[in-house]
């Protein structure tokens, strides 16, 4: 009670003060210009102090609203991220399998490598598609840079392929765009170079040109380019083996794709008679 | 019989304040003001209040009678008025409210004195230079009228505080 009486007188002395000052500045304004706009000017810089403290005390009371309002964005930005990671992925998918040239009767299958061996003479690759994606066994698993491999067994999800890394398998490739054909075998040491034999010798190459895939099997589609010739030697008088470096590094291998070819079964019938 | 000498006393020194400030322009950077002193020597009996409006109508009297712009001691001298009591109770101690006593040289000394006497000048003269040249002069301008004037006020003021104490009014 005593605090109020205190208070109270002092408030009043407080605004007769401030009601005394305004007419005071008032009178200072009526009469002289110079005092009216060094007023005017004040009274404006008072006002946008007052306006910016008072927006900012607001702000700091729906920081908590902003804050939620944040966090809820956050996590659907978090969402969509997500997402357009999805996207990102089936579209590097898509790019690998695009990338190779379309050969008819094959069916292409993206797919990622669950397992790779590289170190070993006979290696393999297990990848995350299996019959239930319509893998096949006899698939062949290429990149956009090359022939990766080819499938060995299959299960549901997924599959189990002998690499290209192996000295059981060899491709048959041909040398540039109408040369010889023969078969392309690994050369058990690196993790991208390939020997390419029985070129006859009356072909000729140059260095550096591509070698492709032949089309002559039923499990690779013809004209995927899986290296550049290189070295060259003759074997036995008779024909020339020539060093490959492949476009593929098997070092680097994710994405790969799944060919299938849809009429091997015919072919393999037709085969046996 | 006290209260009208008082009276008597501040009109007179009101007068004197409107003969300086029309016939005493000693300099662009002096301006002489025993206003603020007088309202620090309205009796502590009054209110606060009560000298804000004695302030108001003296400054606006010396507004209007002397040559000046119009509200400009009436806007420098009441804040004087506002924090008479605190000056007084800062400077002099809160035992003069509580005795009902009014300061003067003789009791509470010269030095006391001078302080209120300088940091009610200081005030007055900070607002008046400030409203008077309404952001047109240069900081050093004002700076060194403020501080002549601050002299030319104190001294002047000495007078007027004796004048205006019980003491030189007996």
């Amino acid at each position: 009670m005593p605090r109020e009486r205190k208070v109270i007188p002092i408030l009043i002395s407080a605004a007769i003060f401030i009601l005394m000052e305004i007419a005071a500045l008032n009178m200072l304004s009526s009469r002289d210009s110079l005092q009216r706009f060094w007023i005017a000017r004040g009274a404006h810089r008072i006002q946008g102090t007052l306006w910016g403290g008072t927006e900012g005390i607001k702000y700091y009371f729906i920081l908590r609203k902003v804050n939620r309002d944040l966090a809820a964005e956050n996590a659907a930005l978090r969402e969509d991220l997500i997402h357009y990671k999805a996207i990102v992925d089936d579209a590097r998918l898509d790019t690998m399998k695009f990338g190779l040239k379309s050969a008819r009767g094959f069916i292409y299958t993206p797919a990622e490598i669950e397992k790779i061996s590289r170190n070993k003479q006979h290696n393999y690759i297990i990848i995350n598609r299996g019959s239930e994606d319509g893998v096949l066994e006899k698939s062949g698993i290429v990149t956009g840079k090359g022939v990766v491999g080819i499938i060995d067994a299959v299960e549901k999800h997924h599959s189990y392929a002998l690499s290209f890394m192996n000295h059981d398998i060899s491709i048959s490739a041909r040398l540039g765009d109408n040369g010889a054909v023969g078969p392309l075998v690994w050369d058990g040491h690196s993790s991208n170079k390939a020997i390419l034999r029985e070129i006859p010798l009356q072909y000729k190459y140059e260095p550096g040109d591509t070698i492709y895939t032949s089309g002559y099997s039923s499990i690779f589609p013809p004209d995927i380019p899986l290296g550049t010739a290189g070295d060259s030697k003759i074997i036995n008088g008779a024909t020339n083996e020539i060093k490959v470096t492949l476009f593929q590094d098997f070092s680097t291998l994710r994405y790969v794709t799944v060919v299938s070819n849809t009429s091997q079964r015919e072919l393999e019938a037709l085969e046996n008679k | 019989m006290k209260r009208v000498d008082y009276f008597l006393a501040y009109f007179l020194l009101a007068v004197i304040q409107i003969l300086i400030t029309n016939y005493f322009h000693l300099s662009y950077f002096i301006t002489l003001s025993i206003l603020p002193v007088m309202v620090l020597s309205i009796p502590i009996r009054y209110s606060t209040n009560i000298a804000m409006f004695i302030a108001f109508g003296t400054g606006l009297g010396v507004d209007l009678l002397a040559d000046g712009v119009l509200g400009l001691n009436t806007l420098a001298l009441v804040p004087i008025a506002f924090l008479r009591n605190t000056v007084i109770s800062v400077v002099f101690g809160d035992e003069m409210f509580s005795r009902k006593e009014d300061f003067s040289i003789k009791r509470n000394g010269f030095t006391k004195v001078a302080l209120a006497i300088l940091f009610v000048q200081a005030l007055f003269l900070i607002i008046y230079i400030a409203a008077d040249g309404a952001g047109t002069r240069p900081f050093w301008f004002n700076f060194v009228r403020f501080l002549c004037s601050l002299i030319a006020g104190f001294l002047l003021s000495l007078p007027a505080v004796d004048a205006l104490s019980p003491e030189g009014r007996s």
